[in-house]
């Protein structure tokens, strides 16, 4: 009897999500789209997401978006903010242009890149050893992540190194 | 002792930068991995989908699709850098339910407003979409039709749709989202120079050595010119980055000084500065003697509400009957020179915009009230700041202007835009850069800032707005009409004089039913207008039909009756104007995806829909009354004209002959598709005839474009307008720069509109004979005015509104990128900590946010983070439609402008 129901259930199960289905092909209820599946007249209670807790250094680093896309920051940076014209925490570990083309240690900082010690207005094609001015604020284009849910996905595909 | 983590990154800091030489080359096998991932890719030039900074950027294809971005290295503007947006253009077009079919609400096989969406074919979406327009365009008239567009709207895009509206429709209802970002700086640029859009350039970074950010926290909204000023700051000692704001802010940690003000002070602010000017005997007189004259205007102009209670809940009774009759304050008496707690009816409401000139000694009795003592006891913003400190900031602010070798750039955007009183702000920035005569050259001058890609270039330029034609001209100056109706080609008459109805108007005219048919295109008004409650009501439950052009549905797709699923940036030809008059143009890179369609092609196919016997008869128009015309009508211009009745508003309008010279396929094409022509008919190129005929309105106008192909040459990275003689101009009404100023004067404000005016003093007009100021700047008298709804002990706490970096407006493109998603994935309510404890509330509590109009749930943030707001104010950005923060803002606009002011309502806040 048990296993009867099971299969009724099962079948009621598979009808429904069929009808479901085919309804969803036929009329879209409009509290099904957008990125609140909810009624504009609604008020839902936002959720808290958590940054990321990892710690420099122990990071695991995050998948570039593609070829060429500023790496995100894979570690908290809670208390390395604000960057001031006095002090900028980033610099201090990522900062090493010693490290260019040399294999990244476990646990060393990615060494930010020449392409930041090229100042593209002034001296376009020069190397300096100083870190340029309109790349001090390297949270302008790094962003930290949390662990928020995507809200929908997305199918670009960048390019890779083959 | 404890070392604290911060303090040894700090001294490692000081080690790693005194060691950090030794340079190697860039690896090789990098160099490599790049160039084999990019064997079969094609780049093509492109220009950012987000902000008003306009950078440029290069975009790769492969087999049909976007697969990098990257900065373009070419440009003056960016110089090889973008933003964490930026980066992401490509893939903002990729979003899983990006809309590709048209989708109409329906029962039965039926159209009905109370049914699900249906996906049906676009002949079926524009049969639907022509039979109510027709219904409400026969019972109301063309002011029963309204279209929403878009300071995103490619030029060609707003073109199209201005002259379907205008000239087909014969509709002034048409006005864009760029109503709320800029239409303040519009409104002064045009009674201060009579002309629209700045003299200056984004170069003025390099060439100046102080620049002063007001209301403007350009670090998030426009972070590549923050990194401009970041570089030159870096490198000048001297330079000098000052930030005045009612919150603190991102711009903060860069600046040398900060200034927080109470919402609306800006306006005290300013005319102290003035005063200082002028007790310190440092107006540059030869300047202004030459090149400005003084004026100012009436001050009982009310706040852009409604005027009326028919529609108001009970609670927001009190805020609005201000709009009628409000009593000043004891700072407000003192600042207009009044009796404090007298009564002001507001008589001015109809004519906010006039104005006259004054002498300078009414101009100095204006700003005497303006004191250190008074201005500084009414603006200080930050209740623990003390009011000694504030004052010396105020007075080196003043020494920073006046100082006669220091070149100054005022930098502002929605902080004085969005103002109730946001026409007069901006006035005032020009009115201190005026009178020290440092406007209009190299690092000196006023530039007000744009919010959106193509403000400037669509929505301005080509005149996208109720009471606008192409090229500054406007509908209800015989003159201009008579202009475009020849450019057109229109019979005369043809044109309808009276204003249409601003963006927030729109709204309004839907819930009193005097609007039922409306198209949105590139936009979100339903989530990006104040006071959002009445408005999606008002969509769902009046009779009425909503369209929306979109990409992704967001909260105008689901109030929408019909859905057109649209072409993104890419995926179509199209042309964006930056805040610094530079026009962009590009290809389309890629074919939209299933059904989707671009915008151009939706306006000038559902043009094909109407004979001229439908529009062009004779056409009600309540409250019309102008010279030439019947009272409340439009004649009928069919009946002797040369046009057939049954010829249509595509033959007419846009598949012109002259158009039809236009061939697709283009040369210029270089290998790229264009769905839209193809659509059309495959043998015309739409995107460029538009171009062309819209450029013939500028050209020897002051605002000359160059040829469409120009801006594809492999030297061209945009040019800014006035393009004459094939050279851009960098700075405008400066002889040495502009050739449209008169020779020998060195600086010539020549713009036309309002340079003859009658005379008065700071109460009224004393003599009507006009006077002529051709060719000078005016400097306004502007006083401090509260807004009309402040913090009381009912809703206790400031509201500010705004926008983060990581996202764009209202998040329907940067949402759907996880990388932007990830940083970024809710709004929060950002306010002070003890502001937070005072109402037993911490961080990341959920806390009801509640004003008159309404009230919704944000969590809430005080660790100051990003934002870091004085006590007494909260900050809340408007991206999130989960934290829908509009139900909650105020619709109050700028009476002369008609932008809203989504910077400063009452709320309170309570644990949820």
């Amino acid at each position: 009897m048990r296993h009867v129901s099971v299969v009724i259930r099962t079948f009621v199960g598979i009808a429904l999500m069929a009808a479901a289905s085919s309804f969803a092909a036929s009329a879209i209820p409009e509290n099904s789209m957008g990125l609140s599946k909810t009624s504009v007249f609604a008020t839902p209670t936002p959720k808290v997401y958590q940054e990321n807790p990892e710690q420099p250094g122990s990071s695991k680093l995050l998948p570039r978006a593609y070829l060429g896309a500023p790496p995100q920051i894979s570690h908290s940076i809670s208390d390395f903010l604000p960057i001031t014209p006095q002090s900028n925490m980033c610099i201090a570990c990522h900062n090493q242009p010693s490290q260019w083309g040399q294999k990244l240690e476990k646990g060393m900082a990615t060494p930010i890149p020449p392409s930041h010690y090229t100042d593209l207005r002034n001296a376009p094609g020069k190397v300096t050893e100083n870190l340029v001015g309109a790349r001090y604020n390297c949270n302008q284009c790094h962003v930290p992540q949390t662990n928020a849910p995507a809200l929908v996905g997305n199918t670009f595909s960048g390019g890779r190194v083959r | 002792m404890t070392v604290s983590r911060r303090d040894f990154l700090k001294q490692s800091l000081v080690v790693s930068s005194a060691t950090a030489t030794g340079l190697l080359p860039v690896s090789e096998v990098a160099n490599a991995a790049v160039k084999s991932a990019e064997a079969g890719w094609r780049w093509d030039r492109g220009v950012c989908r987000f902000c008003g900074v306009g950078c440029a950027i290069q975009i790769a294809t492969e087999n049909g699709r976007i697969v990098a971005t990257k900065a373009d290295v070419d440009s003056q503007v960016n110089r090889g850098l973008t933003c964490i947006k930026g980066y992401f253009n490509g893939k903002i077009i990729y979003g899983k339910d990006r809309l590709t079919q048209p989708l109409l609400r329906m029962k039965n096989g039926k159209f009905d407003k109370q049914g699900d969406f249906v996906p049906v074919s676009w002949d079926r979406a524009f049969d639907e979409m022509e039979k109510q327009f027709k219904r409400s365009y026969r019972e109301l008239g063309p002011t029963g039709v309204g279209f929403f567009g878009s300071g995103q709207q490619t030029v060609q895009e707003g073109y199209a749709a201005v002259k379907l509206f205008k000239a087909g429709f014969r509709s002034n209802n048409i006005d864009p989202n760029a109503r709320h970002c800029m239409a303040s700086a519009v409104a002064a640029f045009m009674q201060v120079f009579g002309i629209d859009e700045p003299s200056g350039n984004y170069d003025d970074i390099e060439h100046t050595d102080t620049m002063v950010l007001w209301g403007a926290n350009m670090a998030e909204m426009h972070p590549v010119l923050w990194m401009r000023i970041t570089d030159r700051k870096m490198k000048e000692p001297n330079v000098r980055v000052v930030n005045l704001t009612t919150a603190s802010n991102m711009s903060s940690n860069i600046a040398d000084m900060e200034i927080v003000f109470k919402p609306s002070t800006d306006l005290a602010i300013m005319n102290y500065l003035a005063r200082e000017i002028v007790t310190r005997d440092a107006v540059d007189w030869e300047f202004v003697n030459k090149h400005c004259a003084f004026a100012a205007g009436p001050t009982d102009i009310g706040y852009g509400m409604r005027g009326t209670d028919k529609f108001d809940y009970p609670a927001e009774k009190d805020t609005n009957a201000k709009e009628l009759v409000m009593q000043l304050n004891a700072a407000e008496a003192v600042a207009q020179g009044k009796q404090a707690g007298a009564t002001v009816e507001q008589k001015n409401r109809a004519t906010p915009d006039k104005h006259w000139l004054i002498s300078y000694a009414d101009f100095k009795k204006g700003v005497a009230p303006y004191t250190l003592d008074f201005v500084a006891e009414l603006a200080k913003g930050d209740p623990d700041e003390s009011l000694d400190d504030f004052k010396a900031k105020l007075k080196l602010l003043a020494d920073l202007y006046i100082e006669k070798s220091r070149k100054v750039v005022s930098f502002w955007t929605m902080g004085f835009n969005q103002h109730q009183r946001g026409t007069w702000v901006n006035e005032q920035a020009y009115m201190l850069h005026l009178l020290l005569g440092k406007q209009a050259m190299p690092g000196n001058g006023a530039f007000s800032l744009t919010g959106q890609p193509s403000a400037c270039g669509t929505a301005r330029e080509v005149g996208v707005f109720s009471h606008r034609l192409p090229a500054d001209m406007v509908v209800n100056n015989p003159k201009h009409r008579d202009f475009s109706e020849k450019l057109w080609k229109l019979p005369a008459k043809t044109l309808n004089p009276k204003v249409g109805s601003h963006f927030t108007k729109l709204l309004r005219d839907l819930e009193d039913g005097s609007m039922k048919w409306a198209w949105i295109q590139v936009c979100n008004p339903f989530q990006d207008t104040a006071n959002a409650n009445h408005w999606i009501k008002a969509a769902r439950e009046k009779d009425n039909f909503i369209v929306v052009s979109d990409g992704y549905p967001g909260i105008s797709t689901k109030v929408a009756d019909l859905v057109l699923p649209s072409a993104m940036i890419f995926e179509k030809w199209g042309a964006y104007g930056n805040a610094e008059r530079r026009t962009q143009l590009w290809r389309e890179q890629v074919p939209p995806p299933g059904q989707a369609r671009s915008d151009v092609w939706q306006i000038i196919e559902f043009s094909k829909r109407f004979k001229l016997k439908e529009v062009w008869g004779e056409q009600k128009i309540p409250g019309l009354k102008d010279d030439g015309f019947a009272d409340g009508k439009l004649p009928d211009v069919l009946s002797g004209s040369s046009y057939s009745p049954d010829a249509t508003l595509y033959d007419t309008l846009f598949a012109t002959a002259e158009n039809k010279q236009f061939k697709w396929p283009d040369k210029i094409a270089n290998g790229h598709a264009n769905h839209t022509a193809a659509l059309l008919g495959g043998d015309w190129f739409p995107e460029k005839a538009l171009f062309e005929e819209y450029a013939q309105f500028g050209r020897g106008h002051a605002h000359d474009l160059a040829d469409f192909d120009v801006y594809f040459r492999d030297d061209v990275r945009g040019l800014k307008w006035p393009v004459v003689d094939g050279k851009e101009t960098h700075w405008r009404f400066n002889e040495a720069y502009d050739p449209y100023v008169k020779k020998g004067s060195g600086f010539d404000f020549y713009g036309s509109a309002f340079k003859s005016l009658p005379r008065g003093d700071l109460e009224g007009i004393t003599d009507q004979a006009k006077v002529d100021i051709s060719g000078k700047a005016k400097i306004f008298f502007r006083p401090y005015a509260a807004p009309a709804e402040e913090p009381d002990q009912h809703y206790d706490l400031w509201l500010s509104t705004g926008r983060v970096l990581e996202h764009w407006h209202s998040g329907t493109m940067t949402r759907r990128v996880r990388e932007l998603h990830f940083a970024v994935p809710s709004a929060l309510l950002y306010m002070h900590p003890d502001d937070a404890k005072a109402r037993g509330l911490k961080q990341d509590d959920a806390a009801w946010i509640e004003s008159r109009r309404g009230k919704i749930k944000a969590v809430v943030e005080t660790r100051g983070r990003r934002n870091r707001p004085p006590k007494g104010l909260v900050y809340v950005p408007w991206f999130d439609e989960g934290v829908f923060i509009n139900k909650v803002t105020l619709d109050a606009t700028c009476p002369i402008s008609k932008q809203t002011d989504f910077k400063k309502c009452a709320v309170r806040i309570y644990k949820a």
